[in-house]
């Protein structure tokens, strides 16, 4: 071994790590500065919503050429909510959130020293990079970036005469998801495969965190739905370049007609939500797992209804598969399909409510210790609920009918969805932070951090929903055109002081990130007294997670305030890791 | 720590390598079925014209077949230790795999010469996917072909045995897979598209 | 002005960091830990989600107050009120749910904050409890599902062919309505975009003897009140769709595709002007669905009026043949 003993170079340490702690901590960054340049364009283009029209210096100053004298013109901002809609949902949201969590979660919770495949591993990771890099490329060709939605339906997002943004732009949109995709089926086949195989001794699926569950469904999902999404980018793809006609038919633009005939662009919508919609529970699956894990750990009690937990999940994913009409009830498709799918649509809505109740339900009697985690948690609850029964207005057809594509839509999906998934995403960034850089965030900052978040989102995204009352379409570059809504620019401007007050926030966070990460206090090895087998690692990083043997575990994960016939702890705290073998009067599974 | 290091990356492998392959060849078929569900749902759409499927490619599935029973084989002779003929059966795989694709060309000329058009405006729908079908299998048989090279280098050096196939047995499986997609969508392209 | 930006920014880490610095030194002097939560800060955060319930409906409150009467007049279509009622019945179910679940949540904050005189109940999990919460919703989904669906059918069926009723077709374009009436012979005649010259911009077919009559006309259309209008959208380019908010009406017009609506308008434009106390109250039909730069602003107006009214206008307009 000496002879062979060498120092990791910088290289493989750093970049080409195939450690899956490394290459959580680089998704994550990645993830974050991803997210922070949607954030920017949010903020810019609530500018030209709130004010419309009017000239603003830091639109100038980001957007040079694109905002003549500081106003951004139509199809520039219908550019930057696309780019908005695509970083957040797939960038930050999926590869950001569970490329970090399950990248750093999924060994350190089940007892194994790496992923299945760490080259696979790293290779996910790169992929995600370079397609990083190409959709970030493609906000500086000629015509400018993708414009036509994050949905990119064709023909308009087909052909370049319909809007700039569906030249050069589109195409490099059409790459940079393709590579995408496959960095994230690497990723998902890696959990997966790890999830079911490397468990250490003792770790039944029975035994393992709500975390590790969640991450096992997003992948499942992730695998079976990011392939379909391929093959509709790719069928795009070639209608675009080479003259095929999937997708097109029957199109006079420009003062010609169009030689395409024969496709359909709602076969493309069909491709797309098949994989849209589930997309939208790969998003949240592992941001509840998360909080299911926190505020268990925090209000020092067991999750309740631990099996209710999984099965919601799971019915959660499955549904999700057959429920992606409802996207579509208004391009004319047979109105008994629309039944179907306001059917199975509206069936979401039991394993959420379950959910929400086992949430409430783990908090009453509990002894909640409230970290800046345990915030974000109460706060993905509140956001679960309040974007959760919009959805029930908007899965039914028949009131799709009129709020379809309204702001009511956009203020339902963001909180459902975009606050749900990101508030789980900090609350797993402020728990686990010790685990991933070995110090502790600041907690004033961070209380701070989420007073604002949540004060501001609900000031950004609530008012929506009235606006969406009066039948305000989203994607509008301002309202102005339309005496009907004149009334509505209060809402607007009040929207956006909120949506500048947000960016503000997320820079405090920002801070106490960067800040914590080198300049934090030292962590101890188990600050939050959790359970679970992430806390018998040592603090310090290395290839192998654990020195010696790996753990064995011995009970389930949530023996919080475990008491016996006495009243008194049974392990004497009120916490008992997995590795601590069963007493002899004692049963598992929280009997 | 180093001794133990390595047999527990050797547990890995030996743990992990055939569910990877078989989540991977999953989220294939989710690549095909969505493909192919977009055939039917553009059929649905509009009339489809019905092409005549050129001869070799009934010949490319014999092939296929064929090269699948020659890789079994080998892998079989593996198992009885007997090497010189697993030499020879992965070898006639790669060979017949090759042939497959030039099959695969050869039913492309075919459809060409018969005016039958990949891209372009003189393209149809149905001409377009049944390219577009053919070459993505195709796309996907390289990487079967990739480690069927692999496969007979470790063959010819002798590194396989009865105890030790793990690659060999990974490799038999996605190949078969892609016996098995080929076959699926050749009954698809002749009974929806030809 | 960069500069001053930049240079205000550094300085603010600076600061930050400083004072991060000081914090922890404090702490460390008086042998705390800095990430610990005290048990009174604790409370008190407990206390502030509680606080932030009342501030959270507080602001709901005022929002209905100052906004709610923005929203979209009483419904101008004969089935959008059975739509207004479905959307009531089922804000009247989500409401009460929105609040209550609220208040639970953050009075659980507030009554269970950490104290160091309690122990947390071991309570993993109760059948019957989740027996109750998953059938009480399916009970209310059932409801919501039977109602929404019928509303949804009655909706969606097409006016039969023998049904005295207005047939017209809405096409669109980047980033223009056209709406063309099937005059008298009620049929429209064949259009393909390969057919569009000159000023037959919507390519409709000279041959066919069923286009003669009809009426293209751009900028507004009219509507008789009390009488079914079928339409049927086509879409030259890109998807849009065609939104008439006030009719609760919407169709997505697709190239390619021949989509369908319809609706009964009941309620003129003169007497919504009333209704609506605007004099300027126009009914409106916009695209909304993104179609391009001018998204924005695609739109045609819609005025429903007498039979009478109606007729008079539609002899003026010109039939295509002409």
């Amino acid at each position: 071994m000496s002879a062979h003993h060498h120092k990791e170079d910088f290289l493989f340490k750093y970049v080409f790590s195939t450690d899956h702690k490394m290459i959580s901590k680089q998704f994550l960054v990645t993830g974050f500065l991803m997210g922070f340049l949607g954030l920017v364009m949010s903020t810019l283009f609530r500018l030209q919503l709130g004010w419309p029209g009017e000239s603003f210096e830091v639109i100038d100053m980001f957007m040079g050429s694109w905002a003549e004298d500081g106003v951004m013109s139509p199809d520039k901002y219908l550019a930057l909510v696309t780019m908005h809609g695509t970083i957040m949902v797939f960038f930050l949201l999926t590869a950001g959130l569970s490329g970090t969590f399950s990248n750093l979660l999924i060994p350190l919770q089940i007892g194994a020293r790496d992923m299945a495949s760490g080259f696979l591993n790293m290779l996910s990771y790169w992929f995600f990079f370079l397609s990083s890099v190409i959709m970030l490329i493609s906000l500086f060709v000629e015509g400018g970036a993708a414009s036509a939605g994050w949905t990119i339906y064709p023909p308009l997002s087909a052909l370049p005469q319909a809007i700039p943004g569906s030249g050069a732009g589109m195409t490099l949109w059409l790459v940079a998801m393709a590579i995408f995709i496959v960095s994230s089926l690497l990723g998902s086949l890696n959990y997966i495969v790890t999830i079911f195989n490397l468990r250490t001794v003792g770790m039944t699926m029975t035994r393992m965190p709500l975390t590790i569950w969640a991450f096992l469904f997003t992948a499942i999902i992730g695998v079976l739905s990011f392939p379909v999404l391929l093959s509709c980018a790719l069928l795009l793809i070639f209608d675009r370049s080479f003259g095929t006609s999937f997708y097109l038919s029957d199109i006079y633009i420009g003062g010609q007609v169009l030689e395409h005939s024969g496709g359909s662009p709602i076969l493309f919508e069909h491709l797309f939500w098949f994989l849209g919609h589930p997309e939208v529970y790969i998003v949240l699956l592992p941001a509840l797992g998360i909080t299911s894990e926190i505020i268990s750990t925090m209000t020092r009690k067991p999750i309740f209804g631990y099996r209710a937990m999984i099965g919601s999940m799971m019915a959660i994913g499955f549904l999700s598969f057959i429920v992606w009409g409802h996207h579509m009830f208004l391009t004319g498709m047979n109105p008994f399909l629309g039944s179907v799918f306001t059917f199975t649509t509206l069936l979401i809505a039991i394993p959420s409510a379950v959910k929400v109740f086992n949430y409430l339900t783990t908090l009453w009697k509990g002894n909640i210790r409230f970290t800046p985690a345990t915030l974000f948690s109460i706060g993905l609850v509140s956001t679960f609920i309040t974007g959760g029964v919009t959805g029930l207005v908007l899965g039914d057809s028949a009131l799709d009918i009129n709020v379809h594509d309204t702001y009511f839509v956009v203020g339902h999906f963001h909180i459902v969805m975009g606050l749900s998934a990101i508030f789980g995403m900090f609350a797993g960034v402020y728990h686990w932070f010790p685990k991933l850089f070995g110090r502790m965030m600041n907690n004033k900052l961070g209380n701070v951090h989420f007073w604002l978040t949540i004060i501001c989102a609900y000031g950004v995204f609530f008012p929506m929903h009235f606006l969406g009352f009066a039948g305000v379409p989203r994607r509008y570059y301002t309202n102005s055109e339309f005496p009907m809504f004149d009334n509505m620019i209060d809402i607007n401007e009040f929207i956006s002081m909120f949506a500048i007050l947000a960016f503000f926030a997320q820079l405090i966070f920002f801070f106490n990130f960067v800040y914590s990460a080198f300049r934090g206090p030292r962590a101890p090895q188990n600050p939050w007294k959790g359970n679970t087998l992430e806390w018998t690692a040592p603090v310090e990083h290395f290839h192998g997670n654990w020195y010696g043997e790996i753990p064995h575990v011995y009970r389930w994960p949530y023996d919080y305030s475990k008491v016996d016939a006495n009243g008194d702890y049974v392990s004497g705290e009120d916490y008992i890791p997995q590795t601590v073998p069963l007493g002899d009067n004692e049963k598992d599974g929280g009997h | 720590m180093s001794m133990e290091n390595i047999n527990y990356k050797e547990e890995v492998r030996r743990k992990t390598s055939k569910p990877l392959l078989w989540i991977g060849i999953v989220s294939i078929i989710m690549f095909f079925s969505g493909l192919t569900s977009a055939v039917v749902v553009s059929q649905g759409g509009g009339s489809f014209l019905k092409i005549d499927l050129p001869f070799a490619f009934t010949i490319s599935t014999l092939i296929i077949i064929a090269s699948s029973a020659a890789f079994h084989f080998g892998l079989i002779s593996v198992k009885k230790g007997n090497l010189a003929i697993a030499k020879i059966s992965v070898l006639v795989t790669l060979v017949l795999g090759l042939s497959f694709i030039l099959t695969q060309f050869l039913g492309w000329v075919a459809l060409y010469e018969n005016e039958v058009y990949a891209v372009g405006s003189q393209s149809t729908q149905e001409s377009s996917y049944l390219y577009l079908l053919t070459a993505l299998h195709i796309a996907h048989l390289l990487g079967g072909l990739i480690s069927l090279i692999v496969v007979l280098v470790k063959t010819i050096k002798e590194r396989y045995s009865v105890d030790n196939m793990l690659g060999m047995q990974v490799s038999i499986t996605y190949w078969h897979f892609l016996g098995g997609l080929w076959i699926y969508l050749f009954f698809f392209l002749r009974y929806i598209i030809a | 002005m960069t500069i001053i930006v930049v240079v205000a920014i550094i300085l603010l880490v600076i600061t930050g960091s400083q004072l991060l610095k000081i914090a922890e030194l404090r702490a460390k002097s008086k042998g705390e830990l800095i990430y610990e939560v005290t048990e009174k800060e604790g409370k008190n955060l407990g206390l502030m989600l509680f606080a932030g319930f009342f501030v959270f409906m507080g602001f709901f409150a005022w929002q209905m107050w100052k906004w709610y009467g923005l929203r979209l007049p009483v419904s101008a279509s004969v089935h959008g009120e059975s739509i207004d009622f479905l959307s009531d019945l089922t804000y009247f179910i989500i409401t009460p749910v929105f609040i209550l679940t609220h208040a639970i949540l953050l009075w659980f904050c507030y009554k269970y904050a950490y104290s160091s005189k309690r122990k947390a109940v071991f309570f993993s999990h109760s059948n019957k409890l989740e027996l109750i919460w998953t059938t009480v919703p399916s009970i209310a989904l059932t409801v919501l599902i039977l109602i929404g669906l019928n509303t949804w059918n009655n909706t969606m069926a097409p006016v039969p062919e023998e049904t005295e009723h207005v047939l017209l077709e809405v096409t669109s374009q980047q980033f223009t309505w056209t709406a063309r009436y099937a005059g008298e012979d009620k049929k429209l005649g064949r259009s393909h975009v390969t057919l569009i010259e000159g000023v037959n911009a919507t390519g409709i077919d000279k041959e066919d003897e069923n286009s003669n009559d009809d009426k293209l006309v751009k900028g507004e259309f009219h509507l008789p009140v009390g009488v079914p209008v079928q339409f049927v959208f086509r879409s030259l380019d890109v998807i849009h769709s065609a939104y008439m908010p006030h009719f609760r009406a919407q169709m997505n017009c697709v190239p390619g595709l021949k989509t369908q609506f319809n609706f009964v308008p009941k309620i003129t434009t003169k007497e919504m002007k009333k209704i609506t106390d605007n004099e300027d109250f126009e009914y409106i039909l916009l695209c909304n669905k993104i179609c391009g730069a001018a998204h924005y602003n695609m739109q045609m107006n819609i005025i429903v009026e007498s039979q009478e009214d109606y007729d008079k206008w539609l002899a003026e307009q010109k039939t295509f043949g002409e």
